[in-house]
């Protein structure tokens, strides 16, 4: 195995965060604050440095100062995709490290990864499952850490989006579910954490809600996107108000655009440490 | 002669020579074309029932330095040879065109109208074409025109045997209110899109469509002169000039009120897009559509150059194009509609079909249509594909009517304002006569900082918040048709 950084990682549990590598802003919303929580708690967070829930896992950690293991499907001296770059050096400067099964010089090829999905579960005592359509790689290596014995976890998503058809069979078949980082801790007996009491009100993870401001917001899905037409029509407005009471709450950063249309944007939650 | 819409007149000098042997020369730098109107001209003569001189004839085309092409040529010529052997005087201030066939009738010949206009501008008070073509030239007001069936007709015309009545001016009455072809009442819901269009129209701005095959941004592009006010006289004329060079005039109906909606497929050529062809360059599809909507669907499918030489006829709407027989401008006015799928496979951000495309392949795709032509569109907007069972119901939105005639209230405040409309507003202009009041301006700044406008993109939300304005009918910029405009803000400027 080739490496970049330190290795081995420091001591202490390693939960691997994988998922979709086109993800709902809901998804990296939940990757990111997760990564960060676990990191805060001492955890190894362990993903593929590819595109969504990946990026927003390595990217969680690194927010909450820990570290975070890239498990490359390429040689570790040739980033992949290009554009974590900068990602990857954060991960190297922040104490981290980039391993690789392969040799140095391996470009992108399509029948490694899934190598490298097995890999990341080999080095991950939990594997959390954020956002997985049908056929995603993240159930590869929800599968494979099942051969090792090594305990899956879900994120349950919405009923609606095709990203969470692979997370929901993942869970109907046994898998942990996850509400927050406290779920994950408890698998991992850490801290002597339990798993949180079925009929205790379920801890949320720290993603804020923007505030409700008018009509516009409560139509809003966290999920899917809806265009400024189909909220017209809910609210029974002019598309041309809605589209300016949309774009008026985008500039405070309580929406964004995504694929063609706009949903609540999802902010960490305020610090709590 | 035309080159492009520029005419050139030729002088067409006929001599019977004394003697020598019989012959027919033809001279003043004619094309093949020209050179083969001997052979016409000579069979057209005979077997109009007239003598053709059995001595050496030449045929002088002036000014010689300038080179002559096409078929327009055959009827002067054949006219100057009848008049020297009959030594009759030229009727003044004539001018004659008409390709001619063997047996002497006069054929159709494409450009009449250009022709007609350039001729009257010269002084010319009289003009001879083919009778397929009279009802084209009679649109120039203020010139005679003789509809020309045969060579002899002309000839008996000439001699005041039988006079050829002149063509009827054609009426220039403004056509009534016509049935719009696609209406917007049609499409069903896309309520953003549509306010899209409708703003694209009233400020003659640019517009990108984004979404998935079979949103329906084809039929929505196909609305778009369907809600733009019917051409004025003026423009008409220079859409049907544009139709006449190109043979393209319909015969009975030369002038279409109409404005233009062209569709090119993505494989055009540059020279088809903006025009091209050897020696002198004809209009291309960006021409054709002058005052009209010229719709780029599959926007990434076209060649990039194709869609580069699309920079400068947007600026300036005109289109220079040089060849190898000389240099010709073209008018290219056109509000441009573009279309596109959100990545290759197009269906990204559908809420039933999965994408399939790589995050890698989407980048490319969509870095493709980024770049200078993008920066001049001033509206974007996603269409959403409309669920299946709304599409069994009635559509409930307004018809293109309703639209028009809000469009052609906020076009006539921009021209009384500013004398064009507002995509054609420079920087200056817009600060002059475009002010934003301090909270408008603050939210636009705002934003720009935001999300990294450049000046460009800046001066496009406010030119459409103008339009918004315009539409609305208040002098003042507000803070929601800033608002408004930032909504159909170019999603690649974002950060």
């Amino acid at each position: 195995m080739r490496t970049r950084g330190r290795w081995p990682p420091p001591e202490g549990p390693r939960v691997a965060i994988v998922g979709s590598r086109r993800p709902s802003p809901y998804g990296e919303a939940v990757a990111e604050q997760l990564a960060l929580e676990l990191a805060r708690a001492g955890v190894v967070v362990i993903s593929g440095l590819a595109l969504g829930i990946d990026g927003a896992a390595h990217r969680g950690a690194l927010n909450a100062g820990g570290v975070t293991v890239a498990v490359m499907g390429t040689g570790v001296d040739l980033i992949y995709p290009a554009a974590h770059a900068v990602l990857a050096e954060a991960i190297l400067a922040g104490g981290g490290a980039l391993v690789s099964q392969f040799p140095d010089g391996t470009a992108p090829r399509r029948h490694n990864f899934p190598a490298r999905n097995h890999t990341m579960a080999a080095l991950a005592d939990v594997v959390v499952v954020v956002e997985a359509a049908e056929g995603s790689g993240a159930l590869i290596t929800a599968d494979a850490a099942l051969d090792l014995h090594k305990e899956v976890m879900a994120v349950p998503g919405s009923v609606f989006s095709p990203l969470s058809v692979g997370v929901h069979s993942l869970i109907r078949d046994g898998a942990g579910l996850v509400q927050n980082a406290r779920d994950v801790l408890a698998a991992l007996r850490v801290g002597g954490e339990v798993l949180d009491d079925p009929l205790a009100a379920p801890a949320r993870l720290g993603v804020r809600l923007p505030a409700e401001r008018d009509g516009v917001l409560s139509h809003l899905s966290d999920v899917l996107a809806l265009n400024a037409a189909e909220i017209a029509r809910k609210l029974q407005l002019p598309v041309a108000e809605v589209l300016g009471r949309l774009t008026a709450l985008e500039l405070d950063g309580a929406v964004r655009r995504h694929q063609g249309g706009y949903v609540r944007a999802l902010r960490r939650g305020k610090d709590r440490a | 002669m035309l080159a492009g819409l520029e005419v050139r007149r030729v002088h067409v000098e006929a001599d019977i020579g004394r003697g020598g042997q019989p012959g027919f020369s033809l001279v003043g730098l004619a094309a093949t074309t020209v050179k083969e109107a001997r052979e016409r001209v000579r069979s057209a003569i005979r077997n109009s029932g007239l003598e053709f001189p059995n001595r050496h004839l030449t045929v002088n085309l002036a000014p010689a330095e300038m080179r002559k092409e096409g078929t327009r040529l055959d009827l002067p010529i054949a006219v100057a040879i009848v008049l020297a052997r009959t030594h009759m005087p030229p009727p003044p201030r004539s001018a004659f065109l008409g390709e001619l066939a063997l047996d002497g009738a006069v054929r159709h010949v494409d450009g009449v109208l250009v022709a007609a206009r350039g001729l009257r501008g010269l002084g010319y008070e009289r003009v001879f074409v083919p009778a397929d073509d009279a009802a084209e030239a009679a649109l120039v007001e203020g010139l005679e025109v003789i509809p020309c069936v045969s060579l002899t007709a002309v000839v008996e015309h000439l001699s005041g045997s039988q006079p050829i009545p002149p063509a009827p001016p054609a009426g220039q009455d403004l056509a009534g209110e016509e049935a719009v072809e696609h209406d917007l009442a049609e499409v069903h819901g896309q309520e953003e899109a549509k306010r899209a269009v409708e703003l694209a129209a009233a400020g003659g701005h640019h517009l990108l469509m984004s979404g998935p095959p079979g949103a329906g941004k084809t039929m929505l592009a196909r609305c778009v002169p369907g809600i733009l006010p019917l051409l004025e006289l003026g423009e008409a004329l220079e859409v049907a000039q544009v139709r006449s060079l190109l043979g393209q005039l319909a015969r009975e109906r030369p002038l279409d009120w109409a404005r233009p909606f062209r569709a090119p497929h993505h494989s055009i050529s540059m020279a088809g897009l903006i025009g091209g062809g050897s020696g002198l360059a004809l209009p291309g599809e960006i021409s054709r559509a002058h005052h009209g909507v010229l719709f780029l669907d599959e926007l990434a499918e076209f060649q990039t150059p194709v869609l580069q030489a699309l920079r400068q006829p947007i600026e300036s709407g005109r289109i220079s194009i040089t060849r190898s027989g000389g240099s010709v401008s073209y008018p290219a006015r056109f509000t441009l509609v573009a279309a596109s799928n959100p990545c290759p496979c197009g269906w990204a951000g559908d809420a039933v079909r999965a994408c399939r495309c790589t995050p890698a392949a989407v980048d490319t795709y969509q870095r493709r249509l980024s770049g200078p032509l993008l920066d001049r569109i001033d509206l974007q907007v996603s269409v959403r594909r409309v669920a299946l069972e709304t599409l069994a119901t009635e559509p409930t939105g307004e018809r293109s009517r309703e639209v028009r005639e809000r469009v052609v209230g906020a076009r006539r405040r921009q021209l009384e304002r500013q004398g064009c409309l507002n995509a054609q507003l420079k920087p200056a202009r817009l600060r002059h006569l475009a002010g934003l009041a301090g909270g408008p301006r603050r939210t636009l700044e705002r934003w720009a900082a935001q999300r990294g406008f450049s000046a460009r993109g800046f001066h496009r939300a406010w030119r459409v918040a103008r339009t918004s304005a315009d539409l609305a009918g208040s002098d003042e910029i507000g803070e929601e048709h800033v608002l408004e405009a930032l909504g159909f803000r170019l999603q690649d400027v974002a950060a």
